[in-house]
């Protein structure tokens, strides 16, 4: 091929003309590499993310519908002097073990909440003078079982919960509560309980219960959990210590509360094996409840939460992608058509000596192709620090609407919960709190690489502003008559 | 070999022609001259005879086909060679690039060959070490000869100058022509010169004079 050797002679003889080509070209690839970098990068993100966070759907009481029977019947029975009480119907675990068998349900954790008083042991008292617990419910909401200065938190399995998952809480000796210990006294105590109190794994502790017969239970230490210092303070001053929770099995926690507890629980939570069919499992697992008296939701709030933000990282570097693409073609073509100007001898020239024109415009676009290697190389070196200051610069922006976001879906936090419990618990159930959001935007950080099939892409979008610019500037080519040019 | 019949043409902004009814014929093995005052019509001529134009009236018919039917892009790159007065040369080039360039695009039968090349530069007295530098390093004269190495190099049979000698001296012209009389005779081309100087017309084989807006043979 002819025009290839031509190309390769002008860019070889016009070298100054080339190096300014190559730096233009460098840099409009450079920033249409960065884009790409901080596309692929918020892709990666949104992915992990996915893949960090799984998705559940947590069936539990339905509050609003209680909430507003309580509203109705306090307004017809305003007479009484007591305020009205919103009763919770407890979730059936028959219910829960039909949701489970809906396909893309994995495993899923029961939760059933209670509190009992410590009878052979001292409960942590907190810094903040609050004495040894018993603090009453949360305002308002008295309920028929009185509370006790130990809160239990009754599961299938610890490491199925939230803070034991999201490594808040981790087991320090022995072991966790697992579905073995179903219909056992095992309990899982506080590092701080046991320390205080001289306990360890294999000992036996003794509690009363607050409701019922009030009868002492002697509960044997399986294991022994270190909370995190957030969940103290997430509690709020209200709060026992959260040294005074204690897990145990669902079926002990139904027992403390009483014989009608019996099969039920708080709250039931099912990890979806793909995050994205929750909603489908959410609308099957309706059709199965009575909704009137449950609720069926869905916690991917903070992968909804790193979505949307990723997806806004996603959107902006596709309109850098695209709008340097355009920017870069329009300026390239601009440069061609000067170039074809300053040309129009030469290629009167090869007209007269009978080439064909496409060929002329192949060599044109040959050169250019030259120039687009070397501007490949600058730019795959120039745009990964580029597409690191960008990104770093966005993801800053980003952390922020996380935190703004995950913060304000901190509000409802403790939902799912049975009315007579110490507030200690509050910190608990509720999804998203705040140090777990803190977890997630440790994650999201962009991780700016130049891959092979970067480049690539790079390349093709190279080409595709390089031949869009030749084919715009090569009407001037294809326009030429020659005798205009050689005889004058 | 080449046949003008009943040749006319002129410019869109004009309001006359520059000559009509031209009936010429060239031969192989011989060179021509085309004399004139300036502004006749001489390089407009040249331009239709060398595939760059189309004319008005009338057609050129090379071997009893007419241009239109070969096509004028195919018929610049097999037929016909040019040389202009401005040389016309590859600026980007080394003179022998220049011949190979030119070989490689009107397919010739030396194409590629760079010994027969380079041989025919250094006929016409292009040093060894100027052949592989730029061709702008080489003076006016020299790269008038580049110009025609590269008519030679090539197979056309027609080789059409305007004015090749217009920016020489007398030496460099001496030996332009005495070049362009080898391509006639020893190659057996047809070559037509267009010049205003009786002495370059001369040395050709034929003359024709432009003169109101016929073709004269002179004698
Ligand atoms: N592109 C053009 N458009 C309009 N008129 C033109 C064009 N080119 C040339 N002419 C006119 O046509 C006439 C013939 O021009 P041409 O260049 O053929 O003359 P010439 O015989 O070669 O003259 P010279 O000896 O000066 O080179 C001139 O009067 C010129 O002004
Ligand atoms: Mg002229």
């Amino acid at each position: 091929m002819n025009f290839c050797k031509r190309a390769w002679l002008n860019v070889w003889a016009k070298k100054g003309r080339s190096i300014l080509l190559i730096l233009v070209s460098a840099a409009i690839l450079m920033f249409v590499l960065a884009g790409l970098l901080i596309r692929s990068a918020a892709i990666k993100a949104t992915d992990q993310a996915k893949a960090d966070v799984g998705a559940t759907v947590t069936l539990s009481a339905n509050r609003q519908a209680a909430f507003k029977k309580m509203q109705s019947s306090s307004s017809s029975s305003s007479s009484k002097s007591s305020r009205p009480k919103m009763t919770l119907t407890p979730v059936k675990l028959s219910d829960a073990t039909k949701i489970a068998a809906l396909s893309n349900v994995g495993s899923y954790n029961v939760t059933s909440s209670t509190s009992v008083n410590a009878k052979s042991y001292d409960t942590v008292s907190t810094s903040t003078g609050m004495g040894s617990g018993n603090s009453g419910g949360p305002g308002g909401m008295k309920s028929t079982t009185s509370s006790g200065d130990t809160a239990i938190t009754g599961v299938s399995a610890t490491s199925l919960t939230s803070d034991f998952s999201d490594k808040q809480s981790k087991i320090v000796k022995g072991r966790g509560i697992t579905t073995a210990d179903k219909n056992t006294n095992h309990v899982v105590i506080e590092k701080d309980l046991a320390s205080q109190n001289d306990l360890s794994v294999g000992d036996t502790i003794k509690v009363k219960e607050t409701s019922g017969s009030k009868s002492t239970v002697s509960l044997k230490v399986v294991g022994i959990y270190k909370a995190s210092s957030t969940s103290a303070s997430s509690a709020g001053p209200m709060s026992t210590d959260p040294a005074n929770t204690m897990y145990t099995s669902y079926t002990l926690a139904n027992t403390f509360k009483g014989s009608k507890y019996q099969g039920t629980a708080d709250s039931v939570v099912f990890n979806v094996t793909t995050p994205s069919k929750v909603s489908s499992v959410k609308t099957a697992g309706k059709k199965l409840i009575n909704t009137s008296k449950y609720a069926l939701s869905t916690d991917d709030s903070s992968y909804q939460t790193v979505k949307s933000s990723m997806a806004s990282v996603e959107s902006f570097a596709n309109k850098i992608v695209w709008l340097v693409a355009i920017a870069g073609t329009i300026i390239l073509a601009l440069i061609v058509i000067l170039m074809i100007r300053e040309r129009r001898f030469e290629i009167g020239v090869l007209l007269s000596l009978g080439e064909a024109r496409w060929k002329i415009v192949a060599q044109f676009f040959t050169e250019m192709v030259m120039v687009l290697v070397v501007a490949l190389a600058i730019a795959g070196a120039g745009g990964k620090f580029v597409g690191n200051q960008l990104g770093s610069q966005l993801v800053s922006q980003t952390a922020t609407t996380t935190q703004t976001t995950s913060s304000s879906s901190n509000q409802p936090g403790g939902g799912g919960q049975n009315g007579g419990q110490p507030s200690g618990q509050m910190g608990h159930g509720g999804p998203g709190s705040t140090s777990s959001s803190s977890t997630q935007q440790a994650k999201t950080k962009l991780a700016i690489t130049v891959s092979a099939v970067d480049l690539a892409e790079l390349g093709g979008f190279g080409l595709a502003i390089t031949f869009l610019s030749i084919m715009i500037a090569s009407g001037g080519i294809l326009r030429l008559e020659p005798k205009k040019v050689l005889i004058s | 070999m080449l046949k003008t019949q009943d040749l006319g043409y002129w410019y869109q902004t004009a309001n006359e022609p520059l000559f009509q009814n031209v009936n010429l014929t060239f031969d192989v093995g011989k060179s021509y001259a085309i004399l004139g005052h300036s502004g006749t019509g001489k390089t407009t001529f040249l331009s239709l005879i060398a595939g760059l134009d189309k004319p008005k009236t009338g057609e050129i018919l090379l071997e009893d086909r007419s241009l239109k039917q070969i096509g004028l892009t195919n018929y610049r790159r097999h037929d016909v060679a040019i040389v202009f007065q401005a040389y016309n040369l590859f600026t980007y080039m080394s003179p022998l690039d220049n011949l190979l360039t030119a070989m490689a695009i009107t397919n010739a039968k030396h194409a590629g060959d760079k010994a027969y090349a380079r041989q025919i530069l250094k006929d016409l007295g292009i040093a060894d070490d100027q052949l592989t530098r730029n061709v702008q390093h080489l003076s006016g004269g020299q790269q008038q000869r580049v110009a025609i190495a590269r008519t030679m190099a090539c197979d056309a049979q027609l080789v059409v100058a305007d004015e090749p000698t217009g920016n020489l001296d007398e030496d460099n012209t001496r030996a332009v022509i005495a070049q362009f009389q080898k391509i006639a005779h020893e190659q057996h081309k047809c070559v037509i010169i267009v010049t205003h100087e009786p002495d370059v017309a001369a040395q050709c084989d034929h003359q024709f004079r432009l003169e109101n807006k016929r073709f004269k043979q002179l004698a």
